[in-house]
């Protein structure tokens, strides 16, 4: 697979190349790809709540916040090319990151840990007072609570001269607390037959880097030397499945699985698109792609903990709430990790992808999308969706839209205590599992093309509003708002 | 290697039809209703973030246009 991707780079690499030098000698007139550097500004606000937390072993709350803003600059540089540099931040508050360490403590005494890790050091003493509590359905106050995400891009394109070949390149760099990503790419686009029919080729490559952190009895556990007696663990009792303090010297304690952890700490994302688009006639006009992806490295997440039906169960917190443990109303106690989700270290995704747009009148427009994909995790999937853009004056239009999203499990997902460990992969992760979504949208649009509207140097060439809401049959439901502006500069 | 010869045969496909010129060609002068901002065969700017959530939740991303993967501990 690999090879295959190579080989098709090169001859998208090779084929880029040669015409760009055969396309220059042309001098008829043309006009600017982009006549005046254009400001884009979005912001969006993302909410969501479920049951399935995977930080916590399919159980417990996702609750999610996130704010994000993302500032797009393109500068037409001459004629022919266009620099798009943009800078995105986001920031989110989660109770299911949270709970990476979950322990919530009364609890004082002397700090003898000294790996400067926050979510650790909260709970680490040497003179507990057992009141260490927690959840998965309550939100803890670790630091894994909030993070921000960053995100850079460079692009650079280069049109020739008949504008019928568009060259670009791209660089990406993003950072969160225990992310890296360095990101590459480059594409080539020919338009032919009266700029009827339109073919493109980009490849992308991703090279990711893990800085683990983990489920905090797992890492405070190796911390310790295995030791139940020390750092983290030192003073807290540990309760078996009856409720019972066990004897942490004894026979019957708890372990995690695996004393490994990450071990290969990359992530890497080859890609190649492929997009083929046609006009049919004056009112339609369809695309299709097709997108080979191959990822390697670790393709699981650490913090995400799975627990298995084969091994005891033990806990931390108030005794009597186990047998309330798998409902909301359990408040205080929390189940002690396994292990972390383990999964391939590869992966192959293949979607194929299509467009058709058809213009009704003057006021109504049909944009439909529908895409198949498949893995070899064993997940494929179906997403339709159908927007219909409604002009209702010159300059407002409304955008009602609704999509439907259906895919299979993965090979190796179960629920909360389904997993086995004498399986080698596991996960209890529910964004890859059996379901189905369906999202129901709706946004209303402002253009002036002749910008009258200005702040500064910025003249308003148009602002969306746009809202959806989204449901998915495991319980999962989420809404975002997005308020976007596009201006020129003058 | 069933899956490598069946995807070289996708990839030849995909090839095949994209050298395909179709009969049709619309001219400039007639492409008023096909240049219209809603007609545009991509996803529009302002769906970036809800796209980006989708990829979070959901094992399936890519073929639209976009993103297909990386930069993020998603998918």
């Amino acid at each position: 697979m690999k090879n295959t991707l190579l080989l098709l780079f090169l001859f998208f690499i090779t084929i880029t190349f040669s015409q760009e030098q055969s396309q220059d000698s042309s001098k008829a007139y043309k006009k600017r790809v982009l006549e005046k550097m254009e400001v884009d500004l979005l912001s969006s606000y993302y909410a969501q709540d479920g049951d399935n937390a995977a930080v916590t072993g399919g159980i417990g709350t996702e609750e999610l916040t996130d704010l994000a803003t993302i500032i797009t600059v393109s500068i037409p540089l001459n004629d022919d090319d266009v620099l798009t540099i943009s800078a995105e931040i986001s920031a989110y508050t989660s109770a299911s990151s949270s709970n990476l360490d979950p322990f919530d403590s009364g609890a004082s005494g002397d700090d003898n840990d000294d790996d400067h890790d926050d979510d650790d050091d909260r709970n680490s003493t040497s003179k507990v007072i057992n009141t260490t509590t927690g959840s998965p359905w309550v939100e803890s106050s670790g630091d894994s609570k909030k993070d921000t995400w960053f995100n850079g891009n460079i692009s650079y394109s280069h049109s020739s001269d008949d504008r019928n070949r568009i060259w670009s390149a791209n660089l990406n760099f993003a950072n969160e607390y225990d992310y890296t990503s360095i990101g590459f790419g480059g594409s080539h686009t020919w338009l032919f037959n009266e700029k009827n029919t339109e073919f493109g080729i980009s490849g992308n490559v991703y090279l990711d880097t893990w800085s683990p952190i983990y489920p905090t009895e797992i890492d405070s556990y190796l911390e310790a030397d295995q030791n139940l007696n020390d750092g983290f663990f030192n003073g807290i009792d540990i309760l078996d499945q009856n409720g019972d303090i066990i004897d942490k010297e004894g026979f019957n304690i708890w372990r995690p699985l695996n004393t490994t952890l990450i071990d290969n700490k990359s992530r890497n994302t080859f890609s190649v698109s492929f997009s083929f688009s046609q006009i049919l006639n004056k009112n339609a006009q369809v695309s299709f792609f097709l997108d080979l992806i191959q990822q390697d490295g670790w393709l699981a997440s650490p913090l995400q903990r799975v627990y298995f039906s084969d091994r005891d169960n033990f806990y931390i917190g108030n005794a009597g709430s186990i047998p309330n443990y798998t409902s909301p109303i359990n408040r205080d106690v929390f189940q002690l990790a396994d292990d972390i989700e383990r999964l391939p270290d590869s992966r192959i995704k293949i979607p194929i992808g299509m467009r058709f747009n058809y213009y009704i009148n003057e006021t109504f427009v049909a944009r439909t999308y529908y895409r198949f994909y498949s893995d070899d995790w064993g997940i494929t999937s179906h997403t339709a969706e159908i927007e219909i853009p409604i002009k209702i004056s010159d300059k407002f239009t409304l955008y009602p839209s609704y999509r439907y999203y259906t895919q299979t499990a993965a090979d190796y997902f179960a629920p909360y205590e389904e997993n086995l460990s004498t399986q080698e992969f596991y996960t209890s992760d529910f964004d890859l599992s059996d379901f189905n979504a369906n999202q129901y949208g709706f946004g209303i649009k402002y253009t002036d093309i002749f910008t009258k509207l200005h702040i500064w140097k910025l003249n308003l060439k148009s602002a969306e509003l746009k809202y959806n809401h989204y449901d998915r049959s495991t319980g999962l439901a989420s809404d975002i708002i997005t308020l976007g502006f596009n201006y020129i500069f003058e | 290697m069933k899956k490598n010869k069946r995807m070289k045969k996708v990839i030849y496909i995909i090839m095949a039809v994209g050298f395909l010129t179709s009969c049709v060609a619309v001219k400039e002068y007639e492409k008023i209703n096909i240049n219209d901002p809603d007609m545009v065969l991509s996803s529009r700017k302002s769906n970036k973030f809800e796209i980006a959530f989708q990829a979070y939740r959901e094992s399936a991303a890519g073929a639209n246009g976009g993103k297909t993967g990386g930069g993020c501990g998603c998918n």
